[in-house]
């Protein structure tokens, strides 16, 4: 090891006094996150539209989505992985004050009503045991895996809004954001439900997507107005976004791909009467994957701490 | 009973010697710092660059206590909290989670040893058994509490006698950390806060955390200039403490 390198590990101070970014999530192993947190809005928004629109096979996507990209994510980025059992009752009463505890219930109890509604929701299945039988709990067991989809897609904003020091994610609308822009991909990947030969109607899936991401323009737009005026230090987040170091990512990856591509070729298909065309398609589904990818990566990128000392504190 | 320090800022001396003091004390690998100095970097053209100190708040209402989702973090009820690295999956949350930034994810990677790429100082292998730190979990200061438990047990008195104070405290040449019972208002670490108007780090976000500060400025505090028969080597004295410890260990073989 050089010199410099061995140098590294005594200092003993750190520039606290200004603002500083959170790395834990985000950096190095903390990709992971980003990568999970992505997995659960895609997940959670494609299994809540798909049982709005009643795609067995969307919901199938979303609940492997869940299952088997965001859980297997989550739990490798823990330094003890194989303790995950430890924050789940009956090891743990956390649930009652962590969001982070409550999340993992949500996935949990997805898990389980999820799969027991696909199971009763397959076709052969369901005519193996009778339809009279079939149906009370495939649509139960719905509306308890859609409540459980509804928790996982929401925890991950009450886990971050929890945090004091980092004023740009102590927003009351940061939940609100993530389960909408949720919905919002969920519908995108209906599309390719649909597209792919699945039971997902695609006209449904583009009207709902055309709304959902105007609601989700004037969310995000509102989102950083009202934060802008919460304390010097989100100021300087967004200024991160709009003109710093993220900016690539927030102007090019969330606005352009996450929504003025999906919504223009949406508006196309609106003015023209008819069917987007495959390709255009494909390019708004993909466009739309990104923007998740981009916008959960915004989020955790510009995530600062106020200052730890007093003399700053007007951050 | 709740424990609490004051660290008087005029007195600092900023010599280091309770990082040092704790590193000693917990063997903690070159990457993790539980105490930290700040470094603060005046504004002021020419002004000289100076350090804080800081540890962990030990808050009363701990935010990393509450959001720990295996229950890892826990408070006792003197108002220490600490990590039981036997339980935490290492999930991090409580490191973002605390709005001061006082908690250590420990990777193996934060552990190269003292002298990068040569074995282990006996010193290192002595601190891995008495102190066993885990990999993949979270780290921080917690008062000493293995000092003040065994001194308690003692009859001693955390903050008066040095066999039951943290470590940094007792280290401290220019006397400028004070420790002691927050609950008690005849207490030295009560009477500094009133006397001299010690403050909290960003009492706003509701915490209220148990290590208070002295500034010049806020507090109008007298001179700081310890007394001359107080600035003894007491880094060493402290050194001596381990010893009884180190002896019930390694003892028996």
């Amino acid at each position: 090891m050089s010199q410099m390198a061995t140098r590294q590990w005594m200092v003993t101070h750190e520039w606290m006094v200004k603002p500083m970014h959170q790395r834990e999530w985000i950096e190095r192993r903390g990709i992971m996150i980003w990568i999970a947190e992505t997995f659960t809005s895609l997940g959670a928004g494609l299994y809540l539209v798909s049982l709005f629109i009643n795609s067995w096979w969307g919901l199938l996507v979303g609940w492997l989505i869940i299952m088997f990209l965001k859980l297997p994510l989550h739990i490798a980025y823990f330094g003890k992985p194989w303790r995950f059992y430890r924050t789940m009752p009956p090891f743990s009463n956390a649930w009652k004050t962590s969001w982070f505890a409550r999340g993992i219930l949500f996935s949990v109890f997805f898990g389980t009503f999820g799969f027991v509604q696909l199971v009763f929701g397959q076709p052969d299945l369901a005519n193996l045991v009778g339809n009279s039988v079939a149906n009370p709990i495939y649509y139960t067991f719905g509306v308890l895996a859609g409540l459980s989809a509804v928790g996982v897609g929401i925890y991950g904003g009450f886990i971050m809004n929890y945090v004091k020091g980092i004023p740009f994610w102590n927003q009351g609308l940061l939940p609100v954001v993530f389960i909408l822009a949720g919905v919002a991909d969920g519908f995108g990947l209906a599309m390719g439900v649909g597209l792919a030969g699945g039971d997902a109607s695609i006209a449904w899936a583009e009207a709902g997507s055309r709304y959902l991401l105007l609601i989700n323009i004037l969310l995000i737009v509102t989102y950083l107005i009202s934060a802008r005026y919460t304390s010097a230090v989100a100021k300087l987040s967004i200024q991160e976004l709009l003109t710093g170091p993220s900016a690539f990512m927030f102007w090019g990856g969330l606005i352009t791909l996450g929504l003025v591509i999906p919504a223009a070729i949406s508006l196309a298909t609106l003015v023209s009467g008819g069917e987007a065309s495959t390709v255009l398609l494909i390019i708004a589904i993909v466009a739309h994957t990104l923007g998740a990818f981009a916008l959960k990566y915004c989020i955790l990128k510009v995530g600062i701490y106020r200052p730890l000392l007093p003399k700053v504190a007007a951050y | 009973m709740r424990w609490g320090m004051v660290i008087n800022l005029i007195k600092c001396t900023r010599c280091h010697a309770c990082i040092a003091a704790c590193r000693i004390e917990h063997f903690l690998p070159m990457g993790v710092n539980w105490p930290r100095l700040i470094a603060w970097e005046t504004d002021v053209p020419g002004e000289e660059l100076t350090t804080i100190p800081v540890r962990c708040n030990q808050c009363k209402d701990a935010p990393c206590v509450e959001v720990c989702p295996a229950e890892a973090t826990k408070k006792r009820e003197d108002g220490i909290v600490y990590v039981d690295n036997d339980i935490c999956v290492g999930c991090r949350y409580c490191i973002i989670a605390c709005p001061y930034q006082n908690r250590t994810f420990f990777s193996r990677d934060k552990d190269p040893g003292y002298f990068p790429g040569y074995e282990r100082t006996r010193f290192e292998k002595a601190g891995r058994k008495i102190y066993p730190h885990t990999a993949g979990t979270t780290e921080k200061c917690d008062f000493c509490m293995d000092r003040i438990d065994a001194g308690l047990a003692k009859g001693l008195v955390p903050g008066k006698d040095r066999e039951a104070t943290p470590a940094c405290v007792n280290v401290c040449q220019a006397r400028a950390l004070t420790f002691g019972d927050l609950d008690d208002p005849e207490s030295e670490v009560s009477k500094l806060i009133k006397e001299k108007n010690a403050f909290q780090l960003h009492p706003e976000y509701g915490t209220d955390p148990s290590v208070y500060y002295i500034d010049g400025k806020i507090g109008n505090a007298p001179s700081n200039i310890a007394p001359r028969e107080e600035q003894t080597a007491s880094h060493l004295q402290h050194l001596s403490t381990m010893e009884e410890r180190a002896k019930q260990i390694f003892g028996k073989k």
